[in-house]
C-alpha cells in the first residue's frame, strides 16, 4: 500500500487552501472505492500522491436540493443517497436508477456521485444520465468557482478538464419536471457488475406525442454526450416499439461512426440497438420483450 | 502514524495507526478481532464487511483513519452476554453456512438490513447481500435464514 498522510479537513474553505498548498501531490478521496484498489497496486501511477484529503467530513458537500428550477448534488453524495433521495426520484428518476444499479450495497454506502464523474471511466454508470440531464459541474479553487458542462469536463477515458487545485464541490440541472425517463444496463451480472453498455433517456409528452427526447448512450463514446440524430427522430412521433428499435439503431450508426468499425461491433450493434430501444420503451410505458 | 479513537462493538478504542492503513487490517491485526475476514480485497465478495454508523461498508475498501469518532461493528458485536443474535442463531437453524468464511461479511450485510428494515422483502434481502459472494453453500438458506430473524423479531 502506498504510503500518504491522511488529511479531513472540516470545512470547504480549508479543504480549498489544502488543494493549493499541496497541489499535484494531493488527492481528493471521496468514496475510495477505486483509489483504495488503486493504492494497492504496484505501479507507479499514483507515486506522486503524498497526501488523501478525505472530504467526507464536510456536511455542505453531500447536500442534494432542488430550488429554484435547478437541482444540485453534492459531489459527496454517495449513490445510496442519490438512489433514495425525493428530489432526484421525481427530478430525474434515470439518475436514481444508476446510481442504485452501481456495485453492491456496501459499495453505493461509501461511492460518491463526485467520484464517479472525477475518475470519467468510460463505463461510469451515471455519466449517461447526467449527459441526457444536460448537467454542469462546479469546479472550485481558493480563488474562484467555474462551471462547466459535462461534456466538456469529461475530455477523455479517465481524463477531465479539473485542475490540480480544484474540487469538483457541486453536479447541477435543470429538472425535467413531467419527463418520464428511464435507465437502462448491460452488465455481466446483475450486482457489482461493470456497465458493458447502458442507456439513459428522457421522453416528453404531449398527449401521445413524443414533444422532448434526449437519447443518452453509456459506455461508448469517450466522453458522454446525447445522440441529437436519434432525438430528432423521435421528436413528433407517437411512442411504438418499431419507433424505438429505430431510433436504437441510429444510435449504434452513431457509435460506428465515431468509433469506427471494431472487432467488437458485431456485439455493440445490436446490443446498443436493442438497450436504446428497451430503455425507450419503459420511459414510455409499452411492452419491452427483446427482439 | 495517527492516533485513532473510535467505538468498537459499543467499546470505545484508542489505536495508533499507520494514515494508509485499512481498516480490515486496523480491526483484524492491531486489534486482534479475526471475525472479519479478507477475501477479494477490492470490494466485490463482501468477506470483509462491517457496520460503521448504520452502514454496511467493505472494510478492505475503507481507510481507517475514515472511522475516527464512528462507531464500528464486526461480527464480534453480535453476540450479547454470551447469546447469539437472532440473526446467527437463524444461520445456524437453516443451515445457512458450510465452511464459514463468507458468513461474517453475509451477516453483517443483514444486520445492517435489519436495522433499517426490520420486516424485508424477499427481493430486498437480496438487494442487501447481493454484495456477499458465497462458493459453497449458495444463497437460499441465508434469505431464509434472514427472513425468519425478521420474523423472530415480532
Amino acid at each position: 500500500m502506498q504510503r500518504f498522510t491522511y488529511l479531513s479537513p472540516k470545512t470547504l474553505p480549508e479543504a480549498l487552501e489544502l488543494m493549493r498548498s499541496h497541489a499535484g501531490r494531493i488527492r481528493p478521496f471521496a468514496g475510495g472505492t477505486d483509489l483504495m484498489v488503486e493504492l494497492r497496486k504496484d505501479d507507479a501511477k499514483l507515486s506522486e500522491m503524498k497526501y488523501a484529503l478525505d472530504l467526507s467530513d464536510i456536511p455542505e458537500l453531500t447536500e442534494i436540493s432542488g430550488r429554484d428550477g435547478l437541482v444540485s448534488i453534492g459531489a459527496m453524495a454517495t449513490h445510496d443517497m442519490v438512489a433514495h433521495s425525493p428530489v432526484i426520484r421525481l427530478a430525474a428518476a434515470m439518475l436514481s436508477e444508476a446510481s442504485l444499479s452501481v456495485g453492491a450495497q456496501q459499495i453505493r454506502n461509501v461511492a460518491t456521485i463526485g467520484g464517479n464523474v472525477c475518475n470519467a471511466a468510460v463505463a461510469a454508470d451515471t455519466l449517461s444520465p447526467l449527459a441526457a440531464l444536460d448537467a454542469s459541474v462546479t469546479l472550485q479553487s481558493v480563488s474562484e468557482a467555474r462551471v462547466l458542462p459535462l461534456a466538456d469536463f469529461v475530455t477523455g477515458a479517465g481524463k477531465t478538464a479539473i485542475r490540480p487545485d480544484e474540487l469538483l464541490t457541486k453536479i447541477t440541472f435543470v429538472p425535467l419536471d413531467g419527463w418520464r425517463t428511464a435507465f437502462v444496463k448491460l452488465g455481466r451480472r446483475k450486482a457489482l457488475a461493470i456497465s458493458r453498455m447502458n442507456a439513459a433517456v428522457a421522453l416528453r409528452f404531449e398527449g401521445n406525442t413524443i414533444s422532448g427526447a434526449r437519447v443518452s448512450p453509456g459506455c461508448v463514446f469517450i466522453s458522454p454526450r446525447r445522440v441529437s440524430s436519434a432525438e430528432k427522430l423521435l421528436l413528433g412521433g407517437e411512442p411504438s416499439k418499431e419507433l424505438f428499435e429505430q431510433c436504437g439503431k441510429v444510435v449504434s450508426d452513431e457509435m460506428v461512426k465515431i468509433t469506427g468499425v471494431r472487432w467488437s461491433t458485431e456485439y455493440k450493434y445490436p446490443a446498443l440497438s436493442a438497450v436504446v430501444s428497451r430503455a425507450l420503451c419503459i420511459a414510455a410505458g409499452i411492452p419491452e420483450e427483446a427482439t | 502514524m495517527s492516533e485513532l479513537k473510535f467505538i468498537l462493538n459499543d467499546k470505545p478504542v484508542c489505536v495508533e495507526v499507520e494514515d494508509n492503513a485499512r481498516l480490515l487490517d486496523v480491526i483484524r491485526d492491531t486489534l486482534g478481532l479475526t471475525g472479519t475476514k479478507e477475501g477479494c480485497g477490492v470490494g466485490e465478495c463482501g468477506a470483509c464487511t462491517v457496520i460503521v454508523d448504520g452502514d454496511a461498508v467493505d472494510s478492505c475498501l475503507m481507510p481507517a483513519m475514515r472511522v475516527m469518532g464512528k462507531s464500528v461493528t464486526t461480527v464480534e458485536g453480535l453476540a450479547k452476554d454470551g447469546h447469539l443474535d437472532r440473526l446467527q442463531q437463524a444461520v445456524l437453524d437453516h443451515h445457512a453456512l458450510q465452511c464459514g468464511f463468507c458468513t461474517p461479511g453475509l451477516l453483517m450485510s443483514a444486520k445492517a438490513l435489519l436495522d433499517k428494515n426490520p420486516h424485508p422483502t424477499r427481493e430486498e434481502i437480496k438487494v442487501a447481500l447481493s454484495g456477499n459472494l458465497c462458493r459453497c453453500t449458495g444463497y437460499e438458506q441465508m434469505i431464509e435464514a434472514v427472513l425468519d430473524a425478521a420474523e423472530r423479531e415480532k
